[in-house]
């Protein structure tokens, strides 16, 4: 399917016109601008329209700004499927379930740590473990790992990694109460068990920033944000368990698609009915995969803090924690109606108009590429309308980890990242052409069509001082 | 005939492997993910690993025998330098030889959330062929 098929509801929107005889059952739409239009590939189109394929979709099957080309969905795709007459799809929440960010907020402002940075991110790739297969240095029983599938950020809290106040400031507060760890496979335990508690690899980082640009002066207040202020960001998810549990359930949700006569386009798109058994286990073990990851980011935030005591006797406050690869039960109006459907958010973050610690909508944080600014945006009402209260997750790939490697060598892009005054630290140098700014698209256009749009308000824009590549 | 090739994907790693036979398709299935975790030439064949299984197609026994050697690398630590494997109907049983992995030796190319369904087919033109999207 090509951009000349789509068609151009307003300056952000463009269609993918409902066709019946690919079976699509709604149209798909593809938030967009003429910057980023030429970033758009014709595979992401094309996944667009299977997922319209799907039973029970509601509305539309939407693709936000930073939307690529995935397998099954694409990323930076939204869907939300009638909970009763729809389906659940592992593969509309991906592998890496829960995968998320978090922002912690220091008291600490930009010339405070300046010269103090090499020392700083050291310390902080030192307390938390990173890189291909990094473990973490909890040692979990069988009962204290159901309990962090049970309990999610909670367990870290009552275990002392963090205090009540974190959880208010954690999207479902840091645990979804359908988590079922008895559908948690053994094998994904055990790939679970030793990680808990590590950043794991690829696009997978933490952030020293520093605020450099308030957007919205009011929201930024509420956040506890100012300029100048220095920010730990992290983005990581549930490692093994989530990669585990995903796979075993795409592999038990292939033959019960055939047992339900669901037509797939594309395999990965596997799904069940909603109200089936089979999604019910799925439910819960990816609620149990999205808890693990919570915690996670709790159990290195702890360790983020006590860097950030020891070196200059200060604390961090949690800004929020969001998710976005996952699927939820939520309400939302589909014409007259207020229904109950799972939204499953690929690569989109959740950008609810309401968030009740802070009073206005709910923080959304969005991530650049590496040595590019990040954002802090805010849900809306249109979002609701328009998305199923969802927004971007980053800046979006444009070039193949492949075509980075062959095209940037690691020496130029720490250099180019040197020259902006960015200290980086990585276990694998000769990974980081892939995640270089000119893999991605310009997170400003991306923040942009979201802004324009209004299914999220930026807050304020954070710049990286140092950066720890996973 | 050569064993595999890497295909260009935007987010992830796509590749295409070949084989006369299914067995040689299998064996170079595996070889392909194998490099894209570790650098293969620095990998001896110290240990043996034995590994069985039985699906419903050639398309999931597949999946189920790429996703093998992933949760070895992670779990036990263990790489795989060298397959001999061997199909009969929709089983496969299989000699993985490697050793442990070991950071101050080996080199680590990438880490693999997971082997995906994606396009996934096993074919036979004039050879068997199966392209294979991994989840960076």
């Amino acid at each position: 399917m090509t951009l000349a098929e789509l068609v151009r509801q307003d300056e952000y929107v463009w269609e993918v016109p409902k066709d019946e005889a690919l079976g699509m059952h709604v149209p798909g739409r593809i938030f967009l601008s003429e910057a980023l239009v030429k970033y758009l590939e014709p595979g992401a189109i094309q996944q667009v329209a299977n997922v319209a394929t799907l039973p029970g979709i509601q509305k539309w099957s939407l693709a936000m700004p930073d939307v690529h080309t995935g397998y099954g969905f694409p990323i930076g795709g939204v869907a939300a499927f009638d909970a009763t007459e729809g389906v659940l799809s592992p593969g509309g929440v991906g592998f890496d379930i829960n995968c998320g960010t978090r922002l912690l907020a220091t008291t600490l402002f930009k010339e405070e740590i300046e010269q103090r940075i090499d020392e700083f991110l050291t310390a902080l790739f030192q307390a938390i473990p990173s890189g291909l297969g990094s473990k973490g240095q909890l040692r979990l029983s069988e009962t204290e790992l159901n309990d962090v599938f049970s309990n999610g950020a909670k367990w870290a809290v009552n275990q002392g990694y963090g205090d009540a106040t974190d959880l208010l400031h954690c999207e479902s507060n840091g645990c979804m109460d359908d988590s079922d760890p008895s559908k948690v496979s053994p094998l994904a335990k055990k790939r679970g068990k030793p990680q808990l508690g590590s950043l794991g690899s690829g696009n997978h980082f933490l952030e020293i920033q520093c605020v450099d640009q308030i957007c919205e002066k009011k929201a930024a207040n509420l956040f506890g944000l100012k300029e100048g202020q220095v920010c730990i960001m992290l983005h990581s998810g549930s490692r093994g368990a989530g990669h585990q549990i995903c796979t075993d359930y795409l592999k038990v949700f292939q033959g019960a698609s055939r047992k339900y006569a669901i037509r797939l386009p594309d395999r990965q798109l596997a799904c069940v009915p909603a109200d089936s058994p089979e999604a019910r286990d799925y439910f819960g073990a990816m609620a149990a995969a999205a808890n693990y990851a919570w915690t996670n980011r709790q159990v290195m935030s702890f360790w983020v803090r006590n860097v950030v005591e020891q070196k200059f006797g200060t604390t961090a406050t949690l800004v929020y924690d969001v998710a976005h690869n996952i699927a939820k039960l939520e309400k939302h109006s589909v014409g007259e109606e207020r229904k109950e459907v799972y939204v499953h958010r690929k690569g989109a973050t959740r950008a609810f108009d309401k968030d009740a610690s802070y009073g206005i909508g709910q923080p959304v944080l969005i991530p650049g590429s590496m040595g590019t600014a990040s954002y802090v945006l805010h849900g809306t009402k249109k979002a609701m309308a328009a998305s199923f209260g969802s927004t971007c997750h980053g800046a979006g790939r444009v070039l193949s980890r492949k075509s980075a490697r062959s095209s940037l060598t690691w020496k130029t892009v720490t250099e180019n990242l040197r020259q902006k005054h960015i200290a980086i630290k990585t276990d694998d140098l000769s990974a980081v052409p892939e995640e270089a700014p000119e893999a991605y698209k310009p997170i400003d256009d991306v923040i942009d069509v979201v802004s324009k749009l209004g299914i999220s308000k930026a807050v304020a824009r954070l710049t990286p001082m140092g950066v720890i590549k996973g | 005939m050569s064993k595999y090739e890497f295909v260009e994907h935007t987010a992830d790693v796509t590749f295409k492997a070949y084989g006369r036979d299914l067995n040689e398709l299998f064996t170079n299935a595996a070889e392909a993910l194998e490099s894209t975790l570790v650098r293969l030439d620095g990998v001896e064949q110290k240990e043996t690993a034995t590994i069985e299984m039985t699906s419903d197609s050639y398309e999931n026994l597949l999946y189920d025998w790429l996703a093998e050697p992933l949760v070895r690398f992670e779990v036990e630590r263990f790489a795989v330098k060298k397959c001999i494997v061997k199909i009969a109907g929709f089983s496969l049983a299989a000699k993985c030889l490697g050793e442990r992995i070991d950071p101050n030796k080996h080199i680590f190319n990438a880490e693999v959330k997971a082997v995906t369904y994606h396009n996934l087919q096993v074919k036979k033109n004039n050879v068997y062929h199966a392209e294979i999207t991994l989840d960076l």
